[in-house]
Protein backbone atom coordinates (compact mmCIF):
# COMPACT_ATOMS: atom_id res chain seq x y z
CA UNK A 1 0.00 0.00 0.00
CA UNK A 2 1.25 3.49 -0.86
CA UNK A 3 2.62 5.47 2.09
CA UNK A 4 1.66 9.14 2.11
CA UNK A 5 4.73 11.30 2.77
CA UNK A 6 3.26 14.74 2.03
CA UNK A 7 -0.32 15.65 2.91
CA UNK A 8 -1.75 19.01 1.94
CA UNK A 9 -5.19 19.78 3.37
CA UNK A 10 -7.46 22.73 2.56
CA UNK A 11 -4.59 25.11 2.01
CA UNK A 12 -5.46 28.78 1.55
CA UNK A 13 -3.27 31.80 0.97
CA UNK A 14 -4.09 35.38 0.00
CA UNK A 15 -1.81 38.35 -0.47
CA UNK A 16 -2.70 42.00 -0.01
CA UNK A 17 -1.87 44.26 -2.93
CA UNK A 18 0.32 47.12 -1.73
CA UNK A 19 -1.30 49.85 -3.77
CA UNK A 20 -4.98 48.94 -3.89
CA UNK A 21 -4.98 47.05 -0.54
CA UNK A 22 -7.25 44.43 -2.08
CA UNK A 23 -6.63 40.76 -1.39
CA UNK A 24 -5.54 38.38 -4.13
CA UNK A 25 -6.19 34.71 -3.59
CA UNK A 26 -3.09 32.77 -4.58
CA UNK A 27 -4.18 29.38 -3.26
CA UNK A 28 -7.81 28.55 -2.60
CA UNK A 29 -8.55 25.37 -0.66
CA UNK A 30 -6.00 23.04 -2.18
CA UNK A 31 -5.74 19.44 -0.98
CA UNK A 32 -3.61 16.59 -2.29
CA UNK A 33 -1.24 13.91 -1.09
CA UNK A 34 2.09 12.62 -2.36
CA UNK A 35 3.13 9.01 -1.94
CA UNK A 36 6.58 7.90 -0.88
CA UNK A 37 8.87 7.24 -3.86
CA UNK A 38 6.60 9.03 -6.31
CA UNK A 39 7.39 11.80 -8.81
CA UNK A 40 4.44 14.15 -8.70
CA UNK A 41 3.97 16.95 -11.21
CA UNK A 42 2.44 20.12 -9.81
CA UNK A 43 1.22 22.02 -12.83
CA UNK A 44 -0.66 25.14 -13.68
CA UNK A 45 -0.45 28.24 -15.84
CA UNK A 46 1.44 31.33 -14.65
CA UNK A 47 -0.14 32.73 -11.51
CA UNK A 48 -2.02 29.50 -10.76
CA UNK A 49 -0.50 29.23 -7.29
CA UNK A 50 2.17 26.55 -7.90
CA UNK A 51 5.13 28.42 -6.46
CA UNK A 52 3.12 29.62 -3.44
CA UNK A 53 2.06 26.00 -2.82
CA UNK A 54 5.67 24.78 -3.18
CA UNK A 55 6.89 27.46 -0.77
CA UNK A 56 4.20 26.63 1.76
CA UNK A 57 5.26 22.96 1.61
CA UNK A 58 8.90 24.05 2.12
CA UNK A 59 7.88 26.13 5.14
CA UNK A 60 8.94 29.40 3.50
CA UNK A 61 5.44 30.85 3.31
CA UNK A 62 2.89 30.60 6.11
CA UNK A 63 -0.59 29.57 4.89
CA UNK A 64 -3.68 31.53 5.99
CA UNK A 65 -5.39 28.26 6.82
CA UNK A 66 -5.08 24.55 6.15
CA UNK A 67 -2.42 22.06 7.11
CA UNK A 68 0.66 20.45 5.60
CA UNK A 69 2.31 17.37 7.05
CA UNK A 70 5.69 16.07 5.91
CA UNK A 71 6.29 12.49 6.98
CA UNK A 72 3.54 12.96 9.55
CA UNK A 73 5.06 16.15 10.99
CA UNK A 74 3.01 19.35 10.91
CA UNK A 75 5.10 21.92 9.07
CA UNK A 76 3.55 24.87 10.90
CA UNK A 77 3.81 23.90 14.56
CA UNK A 78 7.05 21.91 14.03
CA UNK A 79 8.50 23.71 11.03
CA UNK A 80 12.16 23.00 11.67
CA UNK A 81 11.52 19.30 12.34
CA UNK A 82 9.49 19.04 9.15
CA UNK A 83 12.29 20.75 7.22
CA UNK A 84 14.60 17.83 8.13
CA UNK A 85 12.56 15.81 5.63
CA UNK A 86 12.44 18.30 2.80
CA UNK A 87 14.79 20.18 0.50
CA UNK A 88 14.14 22.23 -2.60
CA UNK A 89 15.57 23.84 -5.68
CA UNK A 90 13.51 26.94 -6.24
CA UNK A 91 12.93 28.67 -9.55
CA UNK A 92 15.77 30.80 -10.88
CA UNK A 93 19.48 30.27 -10.78
CA UNK A 94 20.29 31.82 -7.42
CA UNK A 95 20.03 28.81 -5.16
CA UNK A 96 23.83 28.86 -4.80
CA UNK A 97 26.64 31.16 -3.72
CA UNK A 98 28.29 32.33 -6.92
CA UNK A 99 31.58 33.27 -5.28
CA UNK A 100 32.04 29.82 -3.75
CA UNK A 101 33.22 26.77 -5.67
CA UNK A 102 31.13 23.70 -6.41
CA UNK A 103 32.57 21.77 -3.46
CA UNK A 104 32.46 24.78 -1.13
CA UNK A 105 28.77 25.29 -1.90
CA UNK A 106 28.02 21.65 -1.12
CA UNK A 107 29.96 21.78 2.13
CA UNK A 108 28.47 25.12 3.15
CA UNK A 109 24.84 24.13 2.63
CA UNK A 110 25.39 20.78 4.36
CA UNK A 111 27.03 22.65 7.25
CA UNK A 112 24.04 24.98 7.50
CA UNK A 113 21.84 21.91 7.96
CA UNK A 114 23.99 20.94 10.93
CA UNK A 115 26.12 18.32 9.16
CA UNK A 116 29.86 18.12 9.72
CA UNK A 117 32.31 18.16 6.82
CA UNK A 118 33.48 14.66 7.73
CA UNK A 119 29.91 13.39 7.71
CA UNK A 120 29.30 14.48 4.12
CA UNK A 121 32.71 13.97 2.49
CA UNK A 122 31.96 10.59 0.92
CA UNK A 123 28.44 11.70 -0.06
CA UNK A 124 29.86 14.78 -1.79
CA UNK A 125 32.29 12.57 -3.73
CA UNK A 126 29.44 10.31 -4.84
CA UNK A 127 27.26 13.22 -5.89
CA UNK A 128 30.11 14.93 -7.77
CA UNK A 129 30.54 11.74 -9.79
CA UNK A 130 26.83 11.07 -10.21
CA UNK A 131 26.16 14.61 -11.42
CA UNK A 132 29.36 14.66 -13.53
CA UNK A 133 30.70 17.67 -11.66
CA UNK A 134 33.92 16.10 -10.37
CA UNK A 135 36.15 17.95 -12.83
CA UNK A 136 34.47 21.23 -11.87
CA UNK A 137 34.59 20.79 -8.09
CA UNK A 138 37.03 23.67 -7.59
CA UNK A 139 35.38 25.94 -10.13
CA UNK A 140 33.46 28.95 -8.86
CA UNK A 141 29.73 28.75 -9.52
CA UNK A 142 29.61 32.00 -11.52
CA UNK A 143 31.90 30.35 -14.07
CA UNK A 144 29.65 27.33 -14.59
CA UNK A 145 27.10 26.97 -17.36
CA UNK A 146 23.39 27.31 -16.48
CA UNK A 147 23.01 23.54 -16.80
CA UNK A 148 25.88 22.82 -14.45
CA UNK A 149 24.55 25.33 -11.93
CA UNK A 150 21.19 23.59 -12.04
CA UNK A 151 22.79 20.16 -11.59
CA UNK A 152 24.76 21.51 -8.64
CA UNK A 153 21.60 23.00 -7.08
CA UNK A 154 19.93 19.58 -7.34
CA UNK A 155 23.04 17.89 -5.90
CA UNK A 156 22.95 20.33 -2.95
CA UNK A 157 19.29 19.47 -2.38
CA UNK A 158 20.20 15.75 -2.54
CA UNK A 159 22.99 16.24 -0.01
CA UNK A 160 20.42 17.37 2.55
CA UNK A 161 19.43 13.70 2.73
CA UNK A 162 15.74 14.59 2.83
CA UNK A 163 13.09 12.10 1.69
CA UNK A 164 11.20 14.78 -0.24
CA UNK A 165 12.77 17.03 -2.86
CA UNK A 166 10.86 19.90 -4.45
CA UNK A 167 12.01 21.14 -7.82
CA UNK A 168 10.55 24.34 -9.20
CA UNK A 169 11.17 24.45 -12.96
CA UNK A 170 14.32 22.27 -12.88
CA UNK A 171 14.85 22.27 -16.65
CA UNK A 172 14.05 25.93 -17.34
CA UNK A 173 16.69 27.53 -19.55
CA UNK A 174 18.64 24.31 -20.09
CA UNK A 175 19.69 23.07 -23.50
CA UNK A 176 18.16 19.82 -24.78
CA UNK A 177 21.13 17.67 -23.81
CA UNK A 178 21.41 18.98 -20.25
CA UNK A 179 17.64 18.90 -19.82
CA UNK A 180 17.71 15.23 -20.79
CA UNK A 181 20.63 14.61 -18.43
CA UNK A 182 18.72 16.23 -15.54
CA UNK A 183 15.67 14.07 -16.31
CA UNK A 184 17.80 10.93 -16.21
CA UNK A 185 19.34 12.00 -12.93
CA UNK A 186 15.94 12.58 -11.36
CA UNK A 187 14.71 9.19 -12.54
CA UNK A 188 17.83 7.61 -11.06
CA UNK A 189 17.30 9.39 -7.73
CA UNK A 190 13.76 8.03 -7.41
CA UNK A 191 14.63 4.54 -8.68
CA UNK A 192 17.76 3.95 -6.63
CA UNK A 193 17.21 6.05 -3.54
CA UNK A 194 13.43 5.85 -3.24
CA UNK A 195 13.16 9.59 -2.72
CA UNK A 196 9.98 11.51 -3.41
CA UNK A 197 10.03 14.36 -5.90
CA UNK A 198 7.50 17.12 -6.42
CA UNK A 199 8.22 18.92 -9.64
CA UNK A 200 6.75 21.97 -11.31
CA UNK A 201 7.50 22.64 -14.95
CA UNK A 202 6.13 24.38 -17.99
CA UNK A 203 7.82 21.73 -20.11
CA UNK A 204 5.11 19.12 -20.53
CA UNK A 205 7.56 16.70 -22.14
CA UNK A 206 9.43 16.64 -18.84
CA UNK A 207 6.21 16.04 -16.92
CA UNK A 208 5.00 13.35 -19.31
CA UNK A 209 8.39 11.69 -19.21
CA UNK A 210 8.99 11.81 -15.45
CA UNK A 211 5.75 12.00 -13.52
CA UNK A 212 3.41 9.19 -12.64
CA UNK A 213 0.75 11.57 -11.40
CA UNK A 214 -0.04 15.24 -11.77
CA UNK A 215 -1.97 17.74 -9.73
CA UNK A 216 -3.08 20.56 -11.99
CA UNK A 217 -4.05 23.81 -10.34
CA UNK A 218 -5.64 26.85 -11.88
CA UNK A 219 -6.68 30.09 -10.20
CA UNK A 220 -5.57 28.64 -6.88
CA UNK A 221 -7.75 25.51 -7.07
CA UNK A 222 -7.03 21.88 -7.90
CA UNK A 223 -8.53 21.21 -11.31
CA UNK A 224 -7.44 17.62 -11.60
CA UNK A 225 -5.42 15.09 -9.68
CA UNK A 226 -4.80 11.94 -11.69
CA UNK A 227 -2.18 9.67 -13.17
CA UNK A 228 -0.61 11.01 -16.36
CA UNK A 229 -1.52 7.88 -18.31
CA UNK A 230 -5.16 8.15 -17.23
CA UNK A 231 -5.35 11.76 -18.38
CA UNK A 232 -3.72 10.84 -21.67
CA UNK A 233 -6.16 7.97 -22.22
CA UNK A 234 -9.09 10.12 -21.28
CA UNK A 235 -8.34 12.62 -24.01
CA UNK A 236 -6.83 10.21 -26.53
CA UNK A 237 -10.05 8.25 -27.07
CA UNK A 238 -12.01 11.41 -27.64
CA UNK A 239 -10.03 12.80 -30.55
CA UNK A 240 -10.20 11.33 -34.08
CA UNK A 241 -8.74 12.03 -37.50
CA UNK A 242 -10.99 10.94 -40.38
CA UNK A 243 -9.78 10.94 -43.99
CA UNK A 244 -12.54 11.42 -46.54
CA UNK A 245 -12.50 10.55 -50.23
CA UNK A 246 -13.46 13.84 -51.85
CA UNK A 247 -14.79 16.99 -50.27
CA UNK A 248 -17.72 18.14 -48.15
CA UNK A 249 -20.32 20.47 -49.53
CA UNK A 250 -21.03 23.75 -47.70
CA UNK A 251 -24.26 22.31 -46.28
CA UNK A 252 -22.57 19.13 -45.10
CA UNK A 253 -19.82 21.15 -43.45
CA UNK A 254 -22.38 23.34 -41.64
CA UNK A 255 -24.39 20.33 -40.59
CA UNK A 256 -21.33 18.66 -39.08
CA UNK A 257 -20.25 21.85 -37.33
CA UNK A 258 -23.70 22.22 -35.79
CA UNK A 259 -23.48 18.78 -34.26
CA UNK A 260 -19.71 18.79 -33.53
CA UNK A 261 -18.56 22.33 -32.76
CA UNK A 262 -14.96 21.25 -32.14
CA UNK A 263 -14.69 19.74 -35.64
CA UNK A 264 -11.91 20.98 -37.95
CA UNK A 265 -12.34 20.42 -41.69
CA UNK A 266 -9.27 20.61 -43.98
CA UNK A 267 -9.85 20.02 -47.69
CA UNK A 268 -6.93 18.81 -49.83
CA UNK A 269 -6.57 18.18 -53.57
CA UNK A 270 -8.23 14.77 -53.71
CA UNK A 271 -9.01 14.02 -50.10
CA UNK A 272 -10.08 15.97 -47.10
CA UNK A 273 -9.55 15.58 -43.38
CA UNK A 274 -11.90 15.89 -40.45
CA UNK A 275 -10.38 16.34 -37.02
CA UNK A 276 -12.93 15.97 -34.30
CA UNK A 277 -12.86 16.11 -30.54
CA UNK A 278 -15.93 14.65 -28.93
CA UNK A 279 -17.50 16.06 -25.81
CA UNK A 280 -18.41 13.70 -22.98
CA UNK A 281 -22.03 13.41 -24.14
CA UNK A 282 -21.09 12.66 -27.77
CA UNK A 283 -20.25 9.34 -29.32
CA UNK A 284 -18.15 8.59 -32.41
CA UNK A 285 -21.11 6.60 -33.82
CA UNK A 286 -23.18 9.80 -33.95
CA UNK A 287 -20.57 11.16 -36.36
CA UNK A 288 -20.63 7.97 -38.41
CA UNK A 289 -24.43 8.18 -38.63
CA UNK A 290 -24.21 11.70 -40.05
CA UNK A 291 -21.47 10.70 -42.54
CA UNK A 292 -23.50 7.66 -43.63
CA UNK A 293 -26.72 9.65 -43.97
CA UNK A 294 -24.98 12.27 -46.07
CA UNK A 295 -23.23 9.54 -48.08
CA UNK A 296 -19.80 10.96 -47.38
CA UNK A 297 -17.17 8.32 -48.31
CA UNK A 298 -14.72 7.57 -45.47
CA UNK A 299 -11.21 6.40 -46.30
CA UNK A 300 -9.56 5.94 -42.89
CA UNK A 301 -10.31 6.61 -39.22
CA UNK A 302 -7.53 7.07 -36.71
CA UNK A 303 -7.34 8.10 -33.11
CA UNK A 304 -5.67 11.44 -32.96
CA UNK A 305 -2.37 11.32 -31.10
CA UNK A 306 -2.36 13.85 -28.31
CA UNK A 307 0.52 14.97 -26.18
CA UNK A 308 0.42 15.95 -22.56
CA UNK A 309 0.76 19.62 -23.38
CA UNK A 310 -2.55 19.49 -25.22
CA UNK A 311 -4.15 17.59 -22.36
CA UNK A 312 -2.85 20.21 -19.93
CA UNK A 313 -4.16 23.07 -22.06
CA UNK A 314 -7.60 21.50 -22.28
CA UNK A 315 -7.77 20.96 -18.55
CA UNK A 316 -6.60 24.48 -17.78
CA UNK A 317 -8.99 26.05 -20.27
CA UNK A 318 -11.80 24.08 -18.68
CA UNK A 319 -12.89 22.77 -22.08
CA UNK A 320 -13.10 19.32 -20.71
CA UNK A 321 -14.16 20.04 -17.16
CA UNK A 322 -17.05 17.61 -17.43
CA UNK A 323 -14.81 14.81 -18.63
CA UNK A 324 -12.38 15.27 -15.81
CA UNK A 325 -14.92 15.70 -13.05
CA UNK A 326 -16.97 12.76 -14.33
CA UNK A 327 -13.87 10.63 -14.29
CA UNK A 328 -12.91 11.84 -10.81
CA UNK B 1 26.85 19.83 18.36
CA UNK B 2 24.85 20.61 15.22
CA UNK B 3 25.15 24.33 15.93
CA UNK B 4 28.93 23.89 16.07
CA UNK B 5 28.77 22.41 12.56
CA UNK B 6 26.80 25.46 11.39
CA UNK B 7 29.34 27.72 13.09
CA UNK B 8 32.30 25.87 11.59
CA UNK B 9 30.73 26.07 8.09
CA UNK B 10 30.29 29.82 8.49
CA UNK B 11 33.80 30.43 9.85
CA UNK B 12 35.18 28.47 6.89
CA UNK B 13 33.06 30.55 4.52
CA UNK B 14 34.36 33.74 6.15
CA UNK B 15 37.99 32.68 5.58
CA UNK B 16 37.25 31.58 2.01
CA UNK B 17 35.69 34.97 1.21
CA UNK B 18 38.62 36.85 2.78
CA UNK B 19 40.92 34.85 0.52
CA UNK B 20 38.69 35.20 -2.53
CA UNK B 21 38.31 38.96 -2.16
CA UNK B 22 42.03 39.34 -1.47
CA UNK B 23 42.37 42.97 -2.69
CA UNK B 24 39.51 43.98 -0.34
CA UNK B 25 41.12 42.09 2.51
CA UNK B 26 44.49 43.72 1.91
CA UNK B 27 42.82 47.13 1.73
CA UNK B 28 41.07 46.43 5.04
CA UNK B 29 44.35 45.36 6.70
CA UNK B 30 46.19 48.44 5.42
CA UNK B 31 43.34 50.75 6.49
CA UNK B 32 43.33 49.42 10.04
CA UNK B 33 47.07 49.54 10.30
CA UNK B 34 47.17 53.13 9.07
CA UNK B 35 44.33 54.15 11.41
CA UNK B 36 46.05 52.61 14.45
CA UNK B 37 49.40 54.10 13.58
CA UNK B 38 47.67 57.44 12.96
CA UNK B 39 46.11 57.26 16.39
CA UNK B 40 49.40 56.46 18.11
CA UNK B 41 51.44 59.12 16.38
CA UNK B 42 48.66 61.68 15.93
CA UNK B 43 47.78 61.87 19.61
CA UNK B 44 51.51 61.88 20.50
CA UNK B 45 52.02 64.86 18.21
CA UNK B 46 48.99 67.02 18.93
CA UNK B 47 47.69 65.76 22.28
CA UNK B 48 48.46 66.83 25.83
CA UNK B 49 51.63 64.92 26.85
CA UNK B 50 50.40 64.49 30.45
CA UNK B 51 47.28 62.60 29.34
CA UNK B 52 48.74 61.12 26.18
CA UNK B 53 48.65 57.45 27.25
CA UNK B 54 45.08 57.68 28.51
CA UNK B 55 43.97 59.48 25.34
CA UNK B 56 45.50 56.89 23.05
CA UNK B 57 43.91 54.03 24.99
CA UNK B 58 40.56 55.85 25.11
CA UNK B 59 40.48 56.50 21.37
CA UNK B 60 41.69 53.02 20.43
CA UNK B 61 39.19 51.21 22.69
CA UNK B 62 36.37 53.37 21.34
CA UNK B 63 37.46 52.81 17.76
CA UNK B 64 37.71 49.01 18.16
CA UNK B 65 34.28 48.83 19.79
CA UNK B 66 32.77 51.09 17.17
CA UNK B 67 34.20 48.82 14.50
CA UNK B 68 32.87 45.72 16.29
CA UNK B 69 29.45 47.32 16.73
CA UNK B 70 29.35 48.25 13.04
CA UNK B 71 30.47 44.76 12.11
CA UNK B 72 27.92 43.00 14.26
CA UNK B 73 24.97 45.36 13.96
CA UNK B 74 25.33 46.85 10.49
CA UNK B 75 26.99 44.02 8.63
CA UNK B 76 24.25 41.51 9.42
CA UNK B 77 21.71 43.89 7.90
CA UNK B 78 23.75 44.10 4.69
CA UNK B 79 24.17 40.33 4.67
CA UNK B 80 20.41 39.73 4.90
CA UNK B 81 19.84 42.28 2.13
CA UNK B 82 22.39 40.54 -0.09
CA UNK B 83 21.03 37.07 0.64
CA UNK B 84 17.48 38.20 -0.12
CA UNK B 85 18.55 39.94 -3.34
CA UNK B 86 20.60 36.95 -4.49
CA UNK B 87 17.83 34.49 -3.66
CA UNK B 88 19.86 32.46 -1.19
CA UNK B 89 17.88 33.62 1.86
CA UNK B 90 15.14 31.14 0.96
CA UNK B 91 17.70 28.33 0.90
CA UNK B 92 18.79 29.36 4.39
CA UNK B 93 15.12 29.47 5.39
CA UNK B 94 14.80 25.81 4.45
CA UNK B 95 17.50 24.72 6.85
CA UNK B 96 16.17 22.74 9.82
CA UNK B 97 18.57 24.78 11.96
CA UNK B 98 16.46 27.91 11.40
CA UNK B 99 17.62 31.20 9.89
CA UNK B 100 18.37 32.67 13.34
CA UNK B 101 20.99 30.05 14.16
CA UNK B 102 22.65 30.57 10.77
CA UNK B 103 22.62 34.34 11.23
CA UNK B 104 23.96 34.02 14.76
CA UNK B 105 26.77 31.81 13.50
CA UNK B 106 27.47 34.42 10.79
CA UNK B 107 27.67 37.08 13.51
CA UNK B 108 30.00 34.89 15.56
CA UNK B 109 32.20 33.92 12.64
CA UNK B 110 32.65 37.47 11.29
CA UNK B 111 33.32 38.71 14.83
CA UNK B 112 35.86 35.97 15.59
CA UNK B 113 37.71 36.28 12.28
CA UNK B 114 37.78 40.08 12.13
CA UNK B 115 38.52 40.43 15.84
CA UNK B 116 41.58 38.19 15.47
CA UNK B 117 42.71 40.36 12.53
CA UNK B 118 42.14 43.64 14.34
CA UNK B 119 43.93 42.50 17.51
CA UNK B 120 46.84 41.23 15.40
CA UNK B 121 47.04 44.62 13.70
CA UNK B 122 46.77 46.44 17.02
CA UNK B 123 49.80 44.54 18.33
CA UNK B 124 51.66 45.23 15.08
CA UNK B 125 50.85 48.95 15.42
CA UNK B 126 52.00 48.97 19.09
CA UNK B 127 55.24 47.29 18.00
CA UNK B 128 55.75 49.82 15.19
CA UNK B 129 54.98 52.82 17.40
CA UNK B 130 56.94 51.45 20.33
CA UNK B 131 54.00 52.27 22.63
CA UNK B 132 52.32 49.44 24.50
CA UNK B 133 48.75 49.57 25.74
CA UNK B 134 47.59 47.93 28.96
CA UNK B 135 45.80 44.83 27.68
CA UNK B 136 44.71 42.67 30.61
CA UNK B 137 43.25 39.76 28.64
CA UNK B 138 41.82 37.97 31.70
CA UNK B 139 39.83 41.04 32.72
CA UNK B 140 38.89 42.18 29.23
CA UNK B 141 37.76 38.84 27.80
CA UNK B 142 34.71 38.16 30.05
CA UNK B 143 33.57 41.80 29.70
CA UNK B 144 34.06 41.60 25.95
CA UNK B 145 32.07 38.37 25.63
CA UNK B 146 29.12 39.77 27.62
CA UNK B 147 29.28 43.02 25.64
CA UNK B 148 29.29 41.10 22.36
CA UNK B 149 26.22 39.13 23.45
CA UNK B 150 24.26 42.37 23.79
CA UNK B 151 25.65 43.51 20.42
CA UNK B 152 24.47 40.23 18.87
CA UNK B 153 21.00 40.96 20.24
CA UNK B 154 21.04 44.33 18.50
CA UNK B 155 22.36 42.61 15.36
CA UNK B 156 19.43 40.18 15.41
CA UNK B 157 16.96 43.08 15.74
CA UNK B 158 18.48 44.76 12.67
CA UNK B 159 18.56 41.43 10.79
CA UNK B 160 14.88 40.87 11.59
CA UNK B 161 13.81 44.31 10.40
CA UNK B 162 15.94 43.95 7.27
CA UNK B 163 13.87 40.91 6.28
CA UNK B 164 10.65 42.90 6.27
CA UNK B 165 11.66 46.48 5.43
CA UNK B 166 13.18 46.97 2.02
CA UNK B 167 14.36 50.52 2.58
CA UNK B 168 16.44 49.60 5.61
CA UNK B 169 19.72 50.54 3.88
CA UNK B 170 19.12 54.23 4.49
CA UNK B 171 18.65 53.51 8.18
CA UNK B 172 21.80 51.36 8.24
CA UNK B 173 23.78 54.36 7.00
CA UNK B 174 22.48 56.48 9.87
CA UNK B 175 22.93 53.66 12.36
CA UNK B 176 26.71 53.82 12.13
CA UNK B 177 26.63 57.34 13.59
CA UNK B 178 24.29 56.25 16.39
CA UNK B 179 26.70 53.41 17.14
CA UNK B 180 29.60 55.87 17.16
CA UNK B 181 27.67 57.97 19.67
CA UNK B 182 27.07 54.98 21.92
CA UNK B 183 30.72 53.90 21.87
CA UNK B 184 32.40 57.32 22.15
CA UNK B 185 30.22 59.02 24.79
CA UNK B 186 31.57 58.26 28.30
CA UNK B 187 29.10 56.98 30.89
CA UNK B 188 30.08 59.76 33.29
CA UNK B 189 28.43 62.22 30.90
CA UNK B 190 25.22 60.22 30.50
CA UNK B 191 24.88 57.50 33.20
CA UNK B 192 21.51 56.30 31.86
CA UNK B 193 23.35 54.96 28.80
CA UNK B 194 24.56 52.07 31.01
CA UNK B 195 21.31 50.30 30.13
CA UNK B 196 21.82 50.75 26.42
CA UNK B 197 23.34 47.78 24.61
CA UNK B 198 27.14 47.43 24.92
CA UNK B 199 27.75 50.94 26.42
CA UNK B 200 28.43 49.57 29.92
CA UNK B 201 30.83 46.97 28.48
CA UNK B 202 32.81 49.57 26.53
CA UNK B 203 33.04 51.71 29.64
CA UNK B 204 34.33 48.78 31.70
CA UNK B 205 36.94 47.85 29.09
CA UNK B 206 38.13 51.48 29.09
CA UNK B 207 38.35 51.26 32.88
CA UNK B 208 40.53 48.13 32.58
CA UNK B 209 42.80 49.57 29.91
CA UNK B 210 43.15 53.13 31.15
CA UNK B 211 42.98 52.78 34.95
CA UNK B 212 44.26 49.22 35.19
CA UNK B 213 41.16 47.97 37.03
CA UNK B 214 40.89 44.16 37.17
CA UNK B 215 37.66 42.20 36.76
CA UNK B 216 37.53 41.39 40.49
CA UNK B 217 37.64 45.08 41.38
CA UNK B 218 34.36 45.85 39.63
CA UNK B 219 31.32 46.07 41.87
CA UNK B 220 28.39 43.61 41.77
CA UNK B 221 26.27 46.41 40.31
CA UNK B 222 28.59 46.85 37.31
CA UNK B 223 28.77 43.13 36.59
CA UNK B 224 25.00 42.75 37.08
CA UNK B 225 24.25 45.52 34.57
CA UNK B 226 26.64 43.92 32.09
CA UNK B 227 25.05 40.47 32.50
CA UNK B 228 21.53 41.92 32.46
CA UNK B 229 22.27 43.87 29.25
CA UNK B 230 23.67 40.74 27.59
CA UNK B 231 20.68 38.56 28.48
CA UNK B 232 18.07 41.28 27.91
CA UNK B 233 19.28 42.51 24.52
CA UNK B 234 20.03 39.03 23.22
CA UNK B 235 16.61 37.79 24.39
CA UNK B 236 14.74 40.73 22.92
CA UNK B 237 16.85 40.51 19.73
CA UNK B 238 15.99 36.86 19.23
CA UNK B 239 12.31 37.50 20.00
CA UNK B 240 12.10 40.34 17.47
CA UNK B 241 14.03 38.36 14.86
CA UNK B 242 11.67 35.38 15.16
CA UNK B 243 8.61 37.64 14.98
CA UNK B 244 10.00 39.38 11.89
CA UNK B 245 10.83 36.02 10.30
CA UNK B 246 7.27 34.83 10.90
CA UNK B 247 5.89 38.08 9.45
CA UNK B 248 8.18 37.80 6.41
CA UNK B 249 7.02 34.23 5.88
CA UNK B 250 3.36 35.13 6.19
CA UNK B 251 3.78 37.92 3.63
CA UNK B 252 6.09 35.87 1.39
CA UNK B 253 8.89 38.43 1.72
CA UNK B 254 11.91 36.12 1.88
CA UNK B 255 12.23 36.07 -1.90
CA UNK B 256 10.44 39.15 -3.13
CA UNK B 257 13.08 41.65 -2.25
Amino acid sequence: MAVKIVEVKNLKKSYKKRKTKEYITAVNDISFTVNKGEILGLLGPNGAGKTTTIKMICGLVVPDSGAITINGIDNQSKRLRAQEHISAVLEGNRNLYWRLTVRENMEYFAGNRGKSRKEVTSQIEELLHQFRLKDKENEMVNRLSRGMQQKLAIAVAMLAGSEVILLDEPTLGLDIETGYEVRELLREIVREQKRTIIITSHDMDVIQDLCERTVIINSGKVVTNDRVENLMKLFEVRAYVIKLDGHLSEEQHHLLLEKFPLLVYTPDTFQSTLEVELTQSQDIYELFDVLKLEQIPVDTIDRKTINFEQVFMKIVKGETQDAVSERA
Amino acid sequence: MRFLNVLSANIRREFILLKRYLPNTIAMLVTFYVIFIGMFFGISLIGDPTTQDANIQYVIVNYIFWFLAMLVVNDIGWQITNEATQGTLEQLGMSPMGIWRIMLSRLLSTTIVEFIIIIGLLYLSMFTAGQWLNIDVLSILPILILTLISMFGLGLIIAGFTMIIKQIQAFLQILQFLLAGLTFVPLSVAPFLAFFPFVKGVDMVREVMINGTTITEFGVGDISILVFNGIFYFGIGLFIFLRCERYAMSKGLLAHY
